[in-house]
């Protein structure tokens, strides 16, 4: 490893009490949402983190967030077992859809006209792949999706939409990932690489590849449409997330324990850091410090400059990566 | 049987008949009391090598052989067979008859073997022997020839034409067991396996064995492959020590101790796997319980107030018998000579003392008085020159503890004894360490987080000289390479691992690192490397295990999936005598050429495989995204329609559709008091 990403200074958003359990750009990247465990979800210019506006609403800990191709709608889930719809401008709660559990994943399609979410599997109640159309306000108003897909046998743990709104790519929490139909909920191809729980999934700026972070210490990359498996990252310690450079062969990857098992690592202060790996050779290049708590989830700027993290510590850092990030190479 | 016609008439039968009823009774007394040639014979023993004595001291010579032999049992029957009658002089060789066999065999256990004087070693068999002796048959049965077992070059490794040394390493908890090459680029995988042992793993002193343990015993690894050499069975057995020759193991199980069948430790021959011997084992908290001398002629251990020696290969005591020493707190043997260091506590009068004692004469060669004392530590240095007594004292008057060092010198006449006090706060913790090949030692002494790592050289001139002290040391360990003079001060587990690396001969500090949460430091036999590692038997993450170079410069880092323990595997000791390393050293320039010129071409080789790896790497991927990027495109217009007609494939694809604003950034907060 020979390049210790010197970055500027990073800027630090702060606007929330308790981990941050998601962060997402919008397409463009101009904004930067934040969600966490004290119901609260924030969204930030990410020029300057200047913050925009909060959405107030759910009553328990947010557990996902995403943003419209448009910008125009935010969608997020909670344990307060509820999936909401909201105008990303003004924040008003435009849709609020019940569920027996705690909702886990969330996210807008392509076209943006159609929402998936999951739920957990508590209470007696089993997990659910749920779809709804937006453009049928019948199916938002009785609450009923056009198409539910039970998990029986894994929960899924994280999920993201397929390139053309076709399927649904889940990761489950024995390891698996599935691709469901998005017309008929079937199975469509299934992978197991993994053999612990998959943290994060996460698509590349074109959609055409995925990569997944897993608590068995592992990131792997797959291609969207095909699930092949292409390149595996590994460390040392679990992975919570991972991102796909946008414009570089990088992955960037955030880990480390949950907070319950955490004991005396997290006593060095700012130890946390996330790994940047080369994403043809595998390799690890550079590490970037200052989290005070295991980092829980990354997030590269659709232009590729700029990459940001939100940590178990309740704190979302933005870096803007210097010229020397851009022309470092791996001799080859 | 007998018909006594003459007593009574013919014409009287009654007597006739009376007689032989009486007859047959009477034959049939004398018939049980005929003696049976087994009768008796079981409680018979023979004793040989008696004096031989004259009919005037015969006397005198019965009442020493009863007053030894009585101890027994009840001698019943006595017989001292003479020459030419009963005048001439004794035979030399006696029975004594015992009134159970049972005394007659605690005749022989113990007083086979007795000492009466220089001349005189009694040798005690019972008779009953010498019938099985006399019966052995003469015909001759050629033992069966065992197949030769060929386990390869046991010494295979130590031809690695890179002399890399080994290391075992237990990861995955326990389920794995691999035995890795040591190179610098990379561990090199020697031999894995799943379960190869149920707990954990030792090397034999001289890296010829590698011992497995497991619920019915242990077994012994080697050679190239690592075949199986010898399995001994110990049902649950927990801890082994080898003989520092690797003739002998010892293997210890709290399972299998009865009264009559000392189970407890037992001790192998490894090559025949015969069990020589078993003990009695009270407590196995000080393992080894037996300690070996260097050469392996003797092992002793120590039980209340005394000190027990035994010699091989008879196993048996030495002089047969312990030596009692009352109060025996601690001893020690030289590692480079048969000398035993031990120390007993104050008693009434009597100061503590050490004493020194030769092996195998029992010798006293030094004792030392010391006073006030509450505890002390025997350290010796790695070849026997010195020994080292770390003394904790109260002197008189005073309330705390201070420590003296007492260097013997082993090698001068009359092995001479210099102190070393150490000042500073009575209370604190000292650790103590010589160096290997050399004449120094390390001290560390001092409160966290003033800990101070202090350097001392024992001179040829009687001086001990303090050559360096550093202060404020994050350590709690000291780590000499096996070849001397380059050490670690190390800080492990609650110090967070902090390494110091230091060069002794001109006290120098030449790095300081870290391995955050290192709960162990292994220097590799040959004093080239060191490893560092973080178990997961003491901490649940980042368990792996460092590889530096003797100055302190990373080699490698090697995560290993709850990585447990790492050993180096030991060497023998050289072949070269002192006078062949002298000339290698003085030529070692040339040397030096050679290998240098070696590592250059494996770097580049290295460098060239990886760069290779990497290019193939990157057209595969390469090919991939192509591909990709091609289905991508063929999407373009299900894009386009999905998004109701605005291309977003790039950032700028719709740069009628920016807004312009202006933002405020934060640059800096200035406080300027207003005018009074």
């Amino acid at each position: 490893m020979s390049y210790s990403c010197a970055l500027q200074k990073p800027i630090l958003l702060q606007g929330h009490e308790r981990s941050i359990t998601q962060i997402k750009y919008n397409r463009e990247g101009d904004l930067i949402f934040s969600v966490a465990k004290d119901t609260v979800a924030n969204v930030w210019y990410s020029v300057n983190g200047e913050r925009l506006g909060t959405y107030n609403g759910h009553t328990g800990a947010l557990w996902c967030v995403d943003c419209d191709w448009d910008t125009k709608n935010v969608l997020t889930g909670s344990a307060d077992n509820s999936c909401r719809l909201w105008d990303c401008e003004t924040g008003k709660q435009l849709a609020m859809l019940n569920t027996s559990s705690a909702v886990r994943t969330c996210g807008f399609d392509f076209s943006g006209n159609i929402i998936m979410f999951s739920t957990d599997k508590q209470m007696g109640y089993q997990c659910f792949l749920n779809y709804f159309d937006l453009r049928d306000p019948q199916q938002i108003e009785d609450n009923q999706p056009y198409l539910t897909v039970p998990c029986a046998e894994s929960k899924i743990t994280s999920a993201v939409w397929g390139p053309l709104g076709e399927f649904v790519i889940a990761g489950h929490e024995n390891g698996e990932i599935n691709q469901f139909s998005a017309k008929s909920g079937e199975v469509l191809k299934k992978v197991k690489e993994h053999n612990k729980q998959i943290n994060d999934i996460q698509t590349s700026v074109d959609l055409t590849m995925v990569i997944t972070a897993s608590k068995d210490c592992s990131s792997k990359l797959f291609d969207s449409t095909t699930l092949d498996h292409i390149k595996s990252f590994k460390t040392e310690r679990p992975v919570n997330s991972a991102a796909i450079s946008p414009i570089m062969d990088h992955v960037v990857m955030g880990g480390g324990q949950e907070a319950m098992e955490v004991t005396t690592t997290s006593t060095r202060i700012g130890k946390f850091e996330a790994r940047f790996f080369h994403a043809a050779y595998e390799e690890e290049f550079g590490r970037v410090k200052g989290h005070f708590g295991p980092i829980n989830c990354v997030a590269f700027h659709p232009d590729g400059k700029s990459y940001s993290s939100g940590g178990e510590d309740g704190y979302t850092r933005i870096h803007h990566f210097d010229p020397q990030y851009f022309d470092f190479e791996l001799e080859a | 049987f007998q018909l006594l016609v003459e007593a009574g008439h013919f014409d009287s039968p009654p007597s006739v008949f009376y007689c032989l009823t009486s007859t047959t009774k009477l034959l049939g007394d004398l018939l049980r009391e005929k003696p049976q040639e087994a009768d008796g014979i079981d409680s018979v023993v023979v004793v040989d090598n008696v004096p031989q004595v004259g009919p005037e001291r015969l006397e005198k010579l019965k009442n020493v052989i009863h007053k030894i032999f009585s101890k027994f049992g009840k001698i019943t029957n006595e017989f001292y067979p003479t020459v030419d009658g009963p005048e001439g002089l004794t035979k030399g060789y006696i029975f004594l008859e015992y009134g159970a066999p049972t005394q007659a065999l605690e005749a022989v256990k113990n007083a086979d073997g007795y000492k009466l004087d220089k001349q005189h070693t009694f040798r005690v068999n019972v008779f009953t022997d010498f019938d099985k002796y006399m019966s052995i048959s003469d015909e001759w049965e050629t033992p069966e020839k065992q197949p030769f077992k060929d386990f390869g070059n046991m010494r295979h490794w130590m031809e690695d034409p890179d002399c890399r040394d080994q290391y075992s390493v237990i990861y995955e908890s326990g389920e794995r067991t691999a035995i890795f090459n040591n190179d610098a680029k990379d561990p090199i995988v020697s031999e894995e396996r799943a379960r190869w042992t149920e707990t954990y793993v030792r090397w034999s002193p001289k890296g010829t064995y590698l011992a497995t343990f497991h619920q019915r015993g242990i077994a012994l690894w080697g050679g190239e492959k690592f075949k199986q050499i010898q399995r001994f069975s110990h049902q649950g057995v927990s801890l082994i020590d080898f003989s520092p020759c690797e003739r002998y193991v010892v293997t210890f199980s709290p399972l299998m101790d009865t009264k009559e069948d000392p189970q407890a430790i037992i001790i192998w021959d490894i090559l025949t796997g015969q069990k020589k011997r078993g003990f009695h084992c009270e407590s196995s908290a000080h393992w080894p319980i037996f300690k070996w001398s260097h050469d392996g002629k003797f092992f002793a251990r120590m039980t209340q107030d005394t000190l027990s020696i035994y010699e091989t290969p008879s196993m048996g005591l030495l002089d047969k018998k312990s030596l009692k020493i009352s109060g025996i707190k601690d001893f020690s043997w030289s590692p480079g000579d048969n000398i035993i260091a031990f120390w007993v506590p104050e008693d009434k009068d009597i100061p503590a003392r050490v004493t020194l004692m030769q092996l195998p004469s029992r010798q006293e060669i030094r004792v030392r008085n010391l006073f006030n004392v509450v505890d002390c530590k025997l350290h010796w240095q790695r070849q026997g020159d010195y020994l080292c007594v770390k003394v904790d004292r109260t002197p008189k008057g005073t309330q705390g503890v201070v420590t003296n060092f007492e260097i013997f010198r082993m090698r001068e006449k009359q092995v001479p004894v210099d102190v070393v006090e150490m000042k500073g706060d009575p209370e604190s913790k000292t650790a103590f360490a010589w160096e290997p090949n050399g004449s120094k030692f390390a001290v560390l002494h001092g409160e966290s987080p003033r800990i101070n790592a202090s350097f001392y050289h024992v001179k040829n001139n009687g001086k001990i000289e303090l050559i360096k002290m550093f202060d404020k040391q994050q350590a709690n360990s000291i780590f000499w390479s096996p070849q001397g003079q380059f050490m670690v001060l190390a800080g492990l587990r609650s110090m967070n691992g902090a390494l110091a690396f230091v060069d002794t001969s001109d006290c120098t500090m030449m790095n300081m690192v870290e391995h955050y949460m290192a709960s162990d430091v292994e220097w590799d036999p040959t004093g080239r490397y060191l490893v560092t590692s973080v178990s997961w038997w003491s901490h649940k993450v980042d368990n792996a295990y460092w590889l530096w170079t003797f100055q302190g410069r990373l080699l490698q880092k090697n995560n290993k999936d709850r990585f447990c323990q790492l050993l180096w595997r030991p060497r023998p000791a050289t072949l070269l005598t002192q006078d062949s390393i002298k000339v290698i050293k003085k030529d070692l320039k040339k040397y030096s050429k050679i290998f240098e010129q070696k590592d250059r071409l494996s770097q580049s080789k290295a460098s060239r495989e990886l760069v290779d790896k990497r290019r193939s790497m990157m057209e595969d991927y390469r090919t991939y995204r192509e591909a990709a990027l091609q289905q991508h495109h063929e999407q373009k217009i299900a894009r386009l329609q999905l998004r109701g007609g605005v291309d977003t494939d790039e950032l700028d694809s719709n740069t009628d559709d920016w807004e312009e604003e202006t933002i405020e950034f934060f640059i800096n907060e200035e406080i300027i008091p207003l005018g009074e």
